[in-house]
């Protein structure tokens, strides 16, 4: 049983998700109510630069679901290729402070098609990737890097508020991250105080044409549950055993989820194969919602897969430890 | 005539010495709840806008992190938007750098929270140039100082363009873009622009391209004169003196009487200006480390030093001549037998509307009235409690007085504003 309540179950969703339909914030508010409670966590992929369907920015749709839920993780997408990752470290800790440490990055490596379509949307410019694979690999690594040094910048307890010194802030505890990468260096510290969490978490979607670093580098990796999961996860697991990231399997949901019994025999084989638990993909939320939350998730629960949601941050319901500062002197 | 309405913008008390950080009553300056208490506040006040400042690189004194002040904000959209969620009809404007961001990032994030607001978005465009702030981005300091404005015109265009939704295609001296968006057209057609720069290139773009202007004016005359010089500077572009609001920022200090209230004033400068900060502000003109010098004695009498590199970064740089500056403030300080402290107290201090809230209340019309200002954006000393007794006793009084709203009467910001289409979006391309 202590096994069975660490399988997750979430949902993946991008933020161009409200479709045709003209009303974008009745769509996503109506979501969202459906969605918290019923599962720990929900992706958000961002479709940036994607012609004509670029949707909305997926971090700050995440910053304005966050208020209006009480108790979904919410793992928000960023292009890393193509922004800064100064401006993507400070956003992802305002959602961990805005959802009080329930929120997580889905660093978004690019794909070929993708990196030319952001590449013409940004121009061309110095100290960002050119769009071959290894140099996107590289990027994302580096900047995901980027991210979580700025997240740890801050020690816990910099802010002092001593009157006696004067002092607002200990300036020892704020620190230089001096990242310097192939094609850009950055100094930080961050603006942002370290979040909540300490390190939201890092998640990324598999690809079999990526680089195996950025996976390695990330607290959960999705995989397509088709795929040959025990084979990914002993690949992923380059130290020995339990020492690569938690792999949860994403599952396609049918637009009339008509497949229940499929879907919990997958999630079923998931498990065994090495998942920490699953993800359900859904491409029609419209139709998808109403019977993935009143039938799917319910008969996942009965079979023994999932557990109500338990609580406490979104880090410790992937059973991830409390994050260390990189930077603080060793206690 | 009918008077003037007055506008009111809420500036979240941020990262300079004005937000007292010693006070029992601050709160934090990060966590949530902060910004929750802050927004639900002055919407309930009726305010035009809440208004956030930016600065993406945390302060340097002589060379180590500068910790006397408050430091630490969120993300300026993320917070933004965040509270969009949480509000009905406030506006939320948030001060972004058009030199370290790119147009379609920024114009999609910003198209994001006008969306997500229902159409409240704003943005206040500053051009923060520099290698200081350009060591946290790939693109680090890319930029020729006297480029800034002509980079933040380009981008605005490229922006604009961006907002009409569908197909854009610009080729410009600064970028060089295409694509097609889904997002747009935008409920306000697009964010309220705001402009904060002081120079003669700076208030021509306000006049070309802004819906409001924050500007540093806040006395009667200054704010007559400047008030002055940005209108008439409408006409070239076609644009009528309605179409860009002037909003000096300034403070408020409320008192049970006029003596209370300079009482309480008093103390307030005090936490602002404390005896190290008087020392670093004195730095900032003389360019020498001061530390030796009593904060409470005289004015050095060593020069300041014009040949080394600043040693303040990541302040909005304000003492151009810094012999000048230093010539006048020595005379001040004599003529009014100043201490170092005193003088800083005396000649950084922002504009402040003192008294009773019927006499604040009162000054503020007053202002108004006269045309040194369209309204005012205010930032309180304190979070998140600051505008709490402000929106319970001045407001209901302007509101007596006829001259601000009862309740909000558009669902816009731009409608709120009673602002025109800042422009004709062109036929856009299906
Ligand atoms: C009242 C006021 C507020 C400002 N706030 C900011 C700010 O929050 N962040 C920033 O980077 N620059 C800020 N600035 C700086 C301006 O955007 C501009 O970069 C600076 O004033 C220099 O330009 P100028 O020479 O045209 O004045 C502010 C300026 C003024 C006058």
């Amino acid at each position: 049983m202590t096994q069975k309540s660490t399988f997750l179950v979430g949902f993946g969703l991008h933020a161009g998700a409200h479709g045709d339909d003209p009303d974008w914030r009745g769509f996503w508010s109506g979501l969202i109510g459906r969605l918290d409670g019923a599962a720990e966590f929900l992706t958000l992929e961002d479709r940036f630069a994607d012609p004509g369907r670029d949707g909305l920015d997926a971090i700050l749709l995440a910053n304005w679901l966050a208020p209006r839920s009480r108790d979904i993780g919410i793992i928000a997408g960023a292009p890393l290729n193509v922004l800064e990752p100064f401006h993507v470290s400070t956003a992802i800790a305002t959602l961990d402070y805005v959802s009080g440490g329930r929120a997580g990055l889905l660093a978004q490596r690019l794909d070929q098609q993708r990196s030319l379509d952001a590449g013409r949307a940004i121009g061309a410019l110095k100290g960002f990737p050119a769009v071959d694979p290894p140099s996107l690999d590289r990027d994302a690594l580096a900047a995901a890097e980027v991210v979580r040094r700025l997240w740890d910048s801050w020690e816990d307890d910099a802010v002092i508020r001593d009157v006696v010194s004067q002092r607002y802030v200990d300036g020892e505890k704020l620190h230089y991250i001096d990242f310097q990468g192939a094609d850009f260096r950055v100094l930080g510290p961050s603006i942002t105080p370290r979040p909540p969490q300490g390190q939201p978490l890092v998640a990324t979607s598999w690809t079999a044409e990526a680089d195996l670093a950025l996976a390695r580098a990330a607290d959960v990796v999705f995989v397509p549950a088709a795929s040959d999961l025990a084979g990914i996860v002993a690949k992923l697991e380059g130290d020995g055993p339990g020492t690569g990231p938690k792999v949860i399997a994403d599952l396609h949901v049918k637009p009339d989820v008509a497949d229940v019994a499929d879907l919990i025999a997958a999630a079923k084989t998931s498990e065994t194969q090495g998942a920490r638990g699953v993800r359900l993909i859904l491409t029609d939320p419209h139709r998808q919602i109403a019977p993935v939350v009143d039938t799917l998730v319910p008969a996942l629960r009965t079979a023994g897969l999932v557990a109500q949601p338990p609580g406490g941050d979104l880090r410790s319901r992937f059973g991830l430890p409390a994050a260390r500062n990189r930077y603080a002197a060793a206690a | 005539m009918s008077k003037k309405q007055i506008i009111l913008g809420a500036q979240f008390p941020g990262v300079n010495n004005f937000t007292v950080w010693s006070d029992p009553a601050a709160g934090s300056q990060i966590a949530f709840s902060s910004f929750r208490h802050f927004a639900e506040t002055v919407e309930r006040g009726k305010f035009d806008f809440i208004f956030l400042a930016e600065g993406l690189r945390v302060r340097e004194q002589k060379g180590r992190f500068h910790e006397l002040d408050v430091v630490g904000r969120p993300n300026t959209l993320a917070i933004l938007t965040a509270l969009a969620s949480i509000t009905n009809h406030v506006g939320l404007i948030g001060t972004l750098t058009t030199t370290f961001n790119e147009p379609y990032p920024l114009a999609r994030q910003l198209a994001t929270l006008d969306i997500l607001s229902g159409g409240r978005a704003g943005w206040n465009v500053v051009t923060s140039p520099g290698a200081f702030t350009g060591a946290n981005f790939r693109r680090g300091d890319h930029l020729p100082f006297r480029e800034r404005y002509e980079r933040a015109r380009d981008f605005l265009e490229t922006a604009r363009s961006i907002w009409q939704g569908g197909d854009f295609h610009v080729r410009s001296p600064y970028f060089d873009i295409a694509g097609r968006t889904g997002a747009g057209p935008l409920p306000q057609g697009a964010p309220i622009i705001a402009q904060a720069g002081d120079s003669d290139e700076g208030r021509e773009l306000a006049a070309s391209h802004a819906d409001l202007i924050y500007s540093r004016h806040g006395t009667l005359e200054e704010g007559q004169a400047f008030y002055a010089d940005v209108k008439q500077r409408l006409a070239k572009y076609g644009r009528s003196r309605d179409a860009l609001k002037i909003l000096p920022g300034a403070n408020f200090v409320l008192g049970e009487t006029l003596e209370d209230a300079l009482e309480k004033q008093k103390a307030i400068r005090l936490q602002q200006v404390s005896p190290k900060n008087a020392i670093v502000f004195l730095e900032q003109v003389w360019n020498r480390d001061l530390t030796a010098y009593d904060p409470d004695g005289p004015l050095p009498e060593v020069d300041p030093d014009v040949a080394v590199e600043q040693l303040a970064q990541g302040r909005a740089a304000r003492y151009d001549n810094r012999l000048e500056t230093a010539r006048a403030w020595r005379e001040l300080a004599e003529r009014e037998k100043l201490s170092i402290r005193e003088l800083i107290i005396k000649v950084t201090g922002r504009k402040q509307f003192v008294g009773t809230p019927a006499q604040v209340a009162e000054e503020i019309d007053r202002y108004v009235q006269a045309d040194a200002a369209d309204g005012f954006v205010f930032a309180p000393h304190l979070t998140p409690g600051g505008f709490d007794e402000f929106v319970e006793k001045v407001i209901p009084i302007l509101q007596e007085r006829k001259v601000f709203r009862q309740d909000y009467a558009a669902p816009t910001l731009r409608g709120n504003l009673a602002l025109p289409q800042a422009w004709q979006p062109v036929a856009k391309a299906v």
